[in-house]
């Protein structure tokens, strides 16, 4: 996925003198050949992440698309309010790149982990909010965040969960991405970033005909899509390395309370911090969110419907 | 038609048209408005470009007000450019306006949304940046209120500006000894506003913010450097500035006008 990302930002800014890298300080080996392949469009703005998103702005005014890259504990969180008054506002054609999302940083705590981004996103108008799934998925949102004119927020999770698709979908931007077929009103799987490979897993392994649905893009979203899905499942689990507040379980409930009731577990990081650090696997465990406590979760969800 | 260039932005007309808005849409922050009044006219009449007076126009050079609070000062400008009519000075507040109390980037002729503080000078770096990326000569003002600059990313803006050598930025900052709450050496002491910009990189003045031929002066001098550092000018100037019983009391930040108190200063402008 990291290697789809820099290679989709070297290859706009070669064909787009336009496209500008905006760095707060992280990103150490990720844009060497970016840098060396058009070192002029490209600035690390320092430890300053309000005055990169604020300059951000500025820059889009006067015609540049800059992508700004950030840790997304900071690229949304930190600079929150400039990315609603000065970016998304004006409607700025301006890439905030999130990276690192949910539990990457496993080992560095609280300041590191980032489990609200899509919640505080998805409410300021006129921000497209991406969250692709792999290398594939990478590629498209790339394409999609440079083509928006307007503002984007793009986040980047765990980047090593291996492919759920073979090659670069062929989709809108808000479309929702069957990557496992399954019966007809039976269990519906809908997942975001590096959930999906953990959903596509649990199908497989414990849910064969369980359908298995890819959510590249948080907003906008594909609303018949959405209704469809759950007018033809009998359960939907939503799963996000993400708060189940605001992310994508609460798009879909949202969803499905107006227009198709259906049972939806929610699965996500429940309203809490993390205790501990470890190995990301050890803080997926922490969080329920490993495949093993995942299906248990599911489980028990089917024995109450 | 609008009067020639030259006879307009006369300051007293400017503050005129500050107070029918106020006292039309019943609003706040004549003070903010009033210690920029001199500011913005030296800027609009000597210094700032506007091809075929288009505020939309690409090759302009940018004013940014970074404290949106003095808004009203910059509309009357505008209706001095023609760019306001007399119906938007009256209708002021009035349901669906689209002149917010704050700046609003979407009203043609104001360059940035700002009201939240440390904002739009970020955005003005932004500005000044690409301009010196695509060589185009265009110019950035910004206006930051010394309350303002307790931000912390108005620092970290002047550090990137200094680095990057953006000759082509001017700093204005308003030092009227206010904010909200008082004064800003008893919220949260500024020490040298001068030293502390010059330390970090700019080409400083510090001038009186009420005399036009002395701000004049100065933009004139900046702007004649040959160094690369970005400009700025420390303005000394009074919160409430023409209006005897409104300068220097921060009252006038949040009061209304009613009859009597607009009648008074009209009066006291007009020195009457």
């Amino acid at each position: 996925m990291r290697t789809a990302f820099s290679e989709a930002l070297v290859r706009l800014a070669q064909q787009d003198p336009r496209v500008l890298l905006l760095t707060g300080d992280h990103g150490y080996a990720l844009f060497d050949e970016f840098r060396k392949q058009s070192p002029k469009q490209y600035f690390n703005m320092g430890i300053a992440e309000q005055n990169m998103v604020g300059m951000a702005a500025g820059l889009a005014k006067a015609g540049f698309i800059p992508f700004v890259y950030g840790l997304s504990s900071f690229i949304p969180v930190r600079v929150l309010e400039q990315i609603k008054l000065d970016i998304a506002h004006d409607k700025h054609h301006v890439v905030l790149l999130g990276d690192g999302a949910g539990f990457v940083y496993s080992y560095l705590g609280t300041s590191h982990q980032s489990n609200e981004d899509i919640a505080i996103t998805r409410v300021i108008p006129d921000l497209i909010v991406l969250s692709p799934a792999d290398r594939f998925e990478q590629t498209l949102c790339m394409e999609w965040a440079y083509q928006a004119r307007t503002s984007v927020y793009l986040r980047m999770g765990k980047s090593d969960r291996g492919d759920v698709h073979n090659t670069v979908p062929n989709a809108l931007m808000g479309d929702i991405l069957q990557v496992k077929p399954g019966k007809q009103n039976d269990l519906s799987f809908v997942a975001t970033g590096s959930m999906v490979q953990t959903a596509m897993q649990l199908a497989i392994h414990h849910y064969p005909d369980a359908t298995v649905w890819s959510v590249p893009t948080l907003k906008p979203i594909n609303l018949a899509q959405v209704v469809n899905l759950c007018k033809n499942s009998s359960v939907v689990v939503t799963l996000e390395e993400h708060s189940v507040m605001g992310g994508l379980g609460s798009l879909v409930s949202e969803i499905s309370a107006e227009h198709a009731p259906v049972r939806i577990l929610r699965v996500g990081v429940n309203d809490c911090f993390s205790e501990r650090c470890g190995s990301y696997e050890y803080l997926l465990r922490e969080h329920k969110l490993d495949l093993p406590s995942v299906h248990e979760r599911v489980r028990t969800f089917m024995l109450s419907v | 038609m609008n009067a020639p260039v030259e006879e307009r932005f006369v300051a007293q007309t400017l503050r005129k048209t500050v107070l029918q808005m106020a006292f039309n849409g019943s609003a706040v922050h004549i003070g903010c408005a009033f210690s920029i009044i001199e500011l913005l006219a030296v800027l609009y009449r000597n210094h700032l470009r506007y091809p075929d007076n288009n505020p939309k126009d690409q090759n302009r050079d940018y004013l940014v007000l970074s404290k949106g609070h003095g808004v009203m000062a910059q509309y009357a400008c505008m209706k001095e450019l023609g760019w306001l009519t007399d119906q938007d000075i009256t209708d002021y507040f009035s349901d669906g306006s689209r002149m917010m109390g704050l700046s609003d980037s979407r009203l043609t002729g104001l360059e940035v949304t700002s009201g939240s503080l440390g904002h739009g000078f970020s955005v003005g770096v932004g500005l000044a940046l690409a301009a010196k990326i695509k060589k185009s000569g265009q110019r950035t003002y910004i206006i930051v209120g010394d309350g303002e600059i307790n931000e912390g990313p108005i620092w970290e803006g002047a550090l990137f500006a200094s680095h990057h050598q953006l000759k082509d930025l001017m700093l204005f900052v308003d030092l009227n000894g206010f904010q909200a709450m008082g004064a800003t050496d008893e919220v949260l002491k500024l020490g040298s506003v001068h030293e502390k910009l010059n330390s970090f990189g700019f080409e400083v003045m510090t001038i009186n913010g009420h005399d036009e031929r002395e701000i004049d002066l100065a933009i004139c001098q900046l702007l004649n450097s040959t160094s690369g550092r970005p400009k700025a000018i420390v303005a000394e100037t009074v919160k409430g500035k023409g209006v005897g019983f409104m300068e220097n009391d921060n009252i006038w930040h949040y009061t209304r006008l009613n009859a009597e108190t607009y009648a008074n200063a009209l009066d006291a402008l007009t020195g009457g």
